[in-house]
């Protein structure tokens, strides 16, 4: 009787918080229409010194219907890989090829990568196997940015599989101080970067995540193989940096961070 | 045998000069010789043909008639030789006996230092005092006059022949010498006999006879020939000892060589023999540790029933320097290779890599600067800020980044500072980057040419060459063939590029292998002071991603070929002797070269050597400039104790210290005497051959006396010895006159 009486409340309650975030999240003009028919580049195919590699990965309870609504590897993509690159190959001397490159864990491919990209990590469930390469890949050289993940919940299911890469290391507050923040632009002033759910940005957190997190584990040296944008949104930064809505300030910023991290990894 | 027919020593021909004593003319006896013969051919001719012989027959008999007239003839001009012979008891003859401690060993059961009193008192010693004033010397590592030939203890560790030879030369200028005979088993350990000892003895005509003590070989032993290491090292590297030997008796089967610094075994290496007598060389690799001297013994260790177990080891100092090297890397854009090498750097202690990375066309990002004004203009453009380098790394950057006088000075950085340049490839380097067109053609290792389509993001393989496979530095295993079979099957490089046409002396030592064919992919060579080098590509770091993590290939690679461009780099003040181990002998040469804050020569400072050793007390000496080197200044020291000994050489111009530089050496007693034991027959054979003296085994010294008479060294006359009456002429006359008779009889004329 008193599971029964609980199961109710809780399904009200679920209900309740569902009608007020269908609220907020549906605006009467939502100007920002995903498309998956990105045309290819000329050069897509040129062989160039770096790729932007998007990580795939498993979702969390993938079977779970509610669960399986959001997140996966290929959010935001291909358009705010390609537009990201774009500006990374205005701004530095970088030799970028045109087109991403999607990369998994299941084969060596990775490795020929060393800077990927994963987003909606919350979502992300890691097979023994790919934490296994994952902590290969890392320790090796490679460098992982997340992105695009918020709140608790969410921060919760995507360290439980971090944790199994790194049982050992510490996720720590990044410091501004840390040369990630420096490396070609100094950003010793950082915001919270929306997603376009926040539209029309009056509030630029989901969830719980009120603050932006600025994180990472470090290998033995010092030198940062995780980087982890927690409650911000960088992919649609990228992704809509040419949208007249979406605000400006929060696209130039994603770029740089996105342009340091790059600049961060191939240099140390 | 030789004296049997010809009644005198071949010396006496040798030596002497021919004459005919008749008085009549040489050339009567030329035309006497011809008439003769034409009388002969009409005489056997009309013979022949009434005879009805062939021509055949009737030349032989022609030849064997006209050579027995030509002996008589030569016979009646009563021929002669003439030679000059020392004057009885009016000359010197002095005896050299080794008393060095090698004449102690036992050869076949007698001692040699009793083998020679034996020689001396069987009869030669007598026949000596016959003819010559006799006077002994002992020599062993210095000269010394001796009343007799006993009494010799061979307790000196040390045989200065060719000091003892140079001495009696000098000695005995007012002494009618006539010979030198030098009792010996030829083992010197002052290096042999030098040119000038040999022309001293040629000036004074002493002829030098030589009487070889020892077996010239033994059946079994085991012998260290030379053992090779580097005189200085970084800290902490991997160093290759070169050990090169000798056995006989033992091919085939199996010791240990154990590199040692005193109670500490530094590495071991199981050998097997190569054939006898051959010389065989093996390379030991092992980390030369912290900071100090390193006092390296190789020790082959000895096998069951070898004669001379004291050869067996050997010693060489190896100085790890205190120092670590400042790189410099310059990467003209973000590359994965920058990132890796960078990695891999920072993991070697003892070499500091500062690196600049043109992240954009305006930006360089610089990385363990010492401080915020370092490369705070780019890259350096004073020969003060880039000589502060002891090596440069070039990425991929193209040629016009450099202005023209950072080109020249990245030139002079190699030539005259003695530094080493990396030139790595990538899209804008060697030709991309129009190289070619630069400074940099000079120093590069590789003529790149103009073509632009050299660099490829594809797939290479690498491969080491013959060269490679004995380069130290590109040692990923120790083994030389499990080595190469790695190399072989590291992970493909990202990219590659061909990186032109090899130079003259420069060595490929590795090559890349793809669907483009094979091209040379690390290139070295020597420029100047310092030395420069390509490695085509920027797509090592896949050896580091794509292999396990406890794989160090990577790591290794690159810090092995940095401290190759480094090790060598030499500060404002070099020092140096001629080795590291000195063997019985105190005279240790000292030598600096000097050079300014920009490392230009300098010929007017001062350098002092301050010498600490054994003893305790630092004592000083005061080096003087080598008129014909400027900038070389010289000394000697004498290092009278054995022990190792610290130099440190000071440099000062116009009152104000330039730089220092320390060495290391060791003096060592009574240990090259156990080395080269057999019997030096070579050595002893050249040196009377030069001398116009004679090798002499002990047992045949009987004509020794008469041969040393045979001499215009000390005061001598002219005698002529008779040829007319040799046996060998009367049985050339009886044999000519045979041969015609039997000739005769066989074709039935007789």
């Amino acid at each position: 009787m008193r599971k029964r009486k609980f199961l109710v409340a809780a399904t009200l309650l679920l209900a309740l918080v569902g009608v007020a975030f269908a609220q907020r999240r549906m605006p009467r003009f939502f100007p920002f229409q995903e498309g998956d028919d990105q045309p290819m580049p000329a050069d897509a195919n040129d062989k160039t010194e770096f790729a932007f590699a998007r990580l795939k990965y498993p979702n969390w309870r993938s079977n779970d219907r509610m669960w399986s609504m959001r997140g996966a590897w290929s959010i935001d993509y291909p358009k705010a890989d390609r537009q990201f690159v774009q500006g990374v190959r205005r701004l530095t001397r970088l030799n970028v090829r045109s087109v991403e490159q999607v990369v998994d864990l299941e084969s060596d491919d990775i490795m020929n990568f060393p800077w990927a990209y994963v987003v909606e990590p919350g979502h992300w469930d890691l097979t023994d196997g790919q934490v296994k390469k994952l902590r290969e890949y890392l320790l090796k050289g490679g460098f992982l940015m997340t992105d695009d993940f918020h709140g608790s919940m969410e921060w919760d299911i995507f360290m439980l599989s971090l944790q199994k890469v790194f049982p050992d290391r510490p996720v720590v507050d990044l410091p501004n101080t840390d040369p990630i923040f420096h490396v070609l632009y100094d950003l010793d002033d950082k915001f919270q970067i929306p997603g376009i759910v926040n539209y029309p940005f009056d509030q630029t957190y989901e969830y719980d995540g009120v603050n932006a997190n600025w994180r990472g584990i470090y290998d033995d040296n010092g030198r940062l193989m995780v980087a982890i944008c927690h409650n911000m949104d960088i992919a649609d930064a990228w992704e809509w940096a040419d949208s007249p809505h979406y605000p400006e300030k929060y696209a130039s910023l994603a770029y740089r961070i996105g342009i340091n991290y790059i600049m961060y990894a191939m240099s140390h | 045998m030789f004296e049997l027919f010809f009644q005198h020593p071949l010396s006496v021909f040798q030596k002497g000069t021919f004459v005919f004593q008749s008085g009549w003319p040489g050339w009567l006896l030329g035309l006497l010789v011809l008439a003769g013969m034409g009388f002969l051919a009409w005489f056997v001719w009309r013979k022949t043909r009434l005879a009805g012989w062939t021509a055949l027959r009737g030349a032989a008999l022609w030849l064997l008639q006209s050579s027995l007239v030509g002996v008589l003839l030569l016979m009646l001009w009563q021929p002669g030789i003439s030679v000059a012979t020392l004057k009885k008891q009016q000359n010197v003859v002095a005896v050299l006996l080794d008393d060095s401690k090698s004449m102690g060993l036992t050869d076949g059961g007698s001692v040699r230092r009793e083998e020679m009193v034996k020689t001396l008192d069987g009869g030669l010693l007598t026949e000596l005092k016959k003819r010559f004033q006799v006077r002994f010397y002992k020599v062993s590592d210095h000269l010394e006059r001796s009343e007799s030939h006993q009494g010799l203890k061979g307790e000196k560790t040390a045989s200065r022949l060719a000091d003892g030879l140079k001495q009696i030369a000098a000695e005995t200028g007012s002494l009618p010498i006539g010979g030198v005979i030098l009792m010996t088993d030829g083992a010197d350990t002052s290096g042999g006999i030098d040119r000038d000892t040999v022309n001293a003895l040629k000036g004074r005509q002493l002829p030098v006879h030589t009487v070889g003590y020892g077996r010239e070989q033994y059946d079994r032993d085991i012998a260290l020939v030379d053992v090779q290491a580097p005189v200085r090292a970084l800290a902490d590297s991997r160093l290759g000892v070169q050990v090169i030997l000798r056995q006989r008796g033992y091919a085939g089967q199996r010791t240990k060589l154990v590199l040692k610094d005193g109670d500490k075994a530094l590495a071991s290496k199981d050998v097997t023999f190569a054939a006898d007598g051959s010389a065989q060389t093996e390379t030991v690799l092992f980390n030369a540790g912290a900071a100090g001297v390193r006092t390296v013994q190789a020790q082959l260790l000895p096998l069951a029933n070898e004669e001379n177990a004291g050869n067996n080891q050997m010693t060489r100092l190896v100085q790890v320097e205190d120092r670590k090297p400042r790189v410099l890397y310059i990467e003209g854009e973000p590359r994965w290779e920058f990132k890796f090498i960078r990695r891999a750097l920072e993991d070697d202690k003892n070499v500091q890599i500062v690196t600049m990375l043109r992240t954009t066309q305006n930006k360089i990002y610089r990385q363990n600067v010492q401080n915020p004004k370092e490369l705070e203009a780019g890259f350096p453009a004073t020969a003060e800020e880039m000589f502060a380098y002891e090596g440069i790394i070039i990425g991929t950057v193209e040629a016009s980044y450099f202005t023209a006088t950072q080109q020249a000075l990245l030139k002079a950085f190699v030539d005259r500072r003695g530094g080493g340049v990396l030139f790595l490839g990538g899209r804008a380097s060697l030709a991309e980057g129009g190289y070619g067109a630069s400074e940099f053609r000079d120093i590069l290792p590789v003529s790149v040419g103009d073509r632009r389509t050299t660099f490829y993001r594809d797939k290479a393989n690498v491969e080491l060459t013959a060269n490679g496979r004995d380069n130290l530095s590109l040692r990923l295993e120790e083994d030389p063939s499990r080595n190469a079979e790695r190399w072989k099957k590291l992970p493909f490089l990202a990219d590659f590029q061909n990186p032109g046409t090899v130079k003259p002396g420069a060595v490929v030592h590795v090559e890349s292998v793809s669907a483009q064919g094979r091209a040379p992919l690390l290139v070295t060579q020597n420029y100047g002071r310092g030395r420069t080098a390509v490695l085509a590509t920027g797509g090592t770091w896949r050896w580091q991603m794509s292999q396990p993590i406890e794989d160090k290939s990577h790591e290794m690679f690159w810090q092995q070929l940095t401290r190759w461009l480094v090790a060598a780099t030499p500060g404002t003040v070099q020092a140096s002797t001629t080795q590291t181990v000195f063997t019985d002998d105190p005279r240790i040469p000292l030598r600096a070269e000097v050079r300014g804050k920009q490392y230009e020569l300098q010929p007017d400072g001062q350098v002092e050597a301050r010498v600490s050793g054994p003893a305790g007390a630092a004592q000083t000496v005061m080096l003087t400039p080598d008129p014909v080197h400027p900038g070389v200044y010289t000394g000697e020291y004498a290092a009278e104790q054995a022990g190792s000994y610290l130099v440190e050489m000071i440099a000062s111009h116009n009152g104000e210290r330039t730089g220092v530089d320390t060495i290391a050496f060791r003096r060592e007693d009574g240990v090259a005497e156990s080395f080269h034991t057999e019997q030096n027959r070579e050595l002893l054979e050249r040196l009377a051959s030069e001398t116009g003296g004679k090798y002499w085994k002990p047992d045949s010294t009987q004509k020794l006396p008469e041969e040393i008479a045979l001499s215009e060294g000390g005061i001598s006359t002219r005698e002529i010895k008779d040829l007319w009456h040799l046996p060998i002429l009367f049985l050339l006359i009886a044999a000519l006159r045979c041969g015609e008779w039997l000739l005769r009889r066989r074709w039935g004329a007789v």
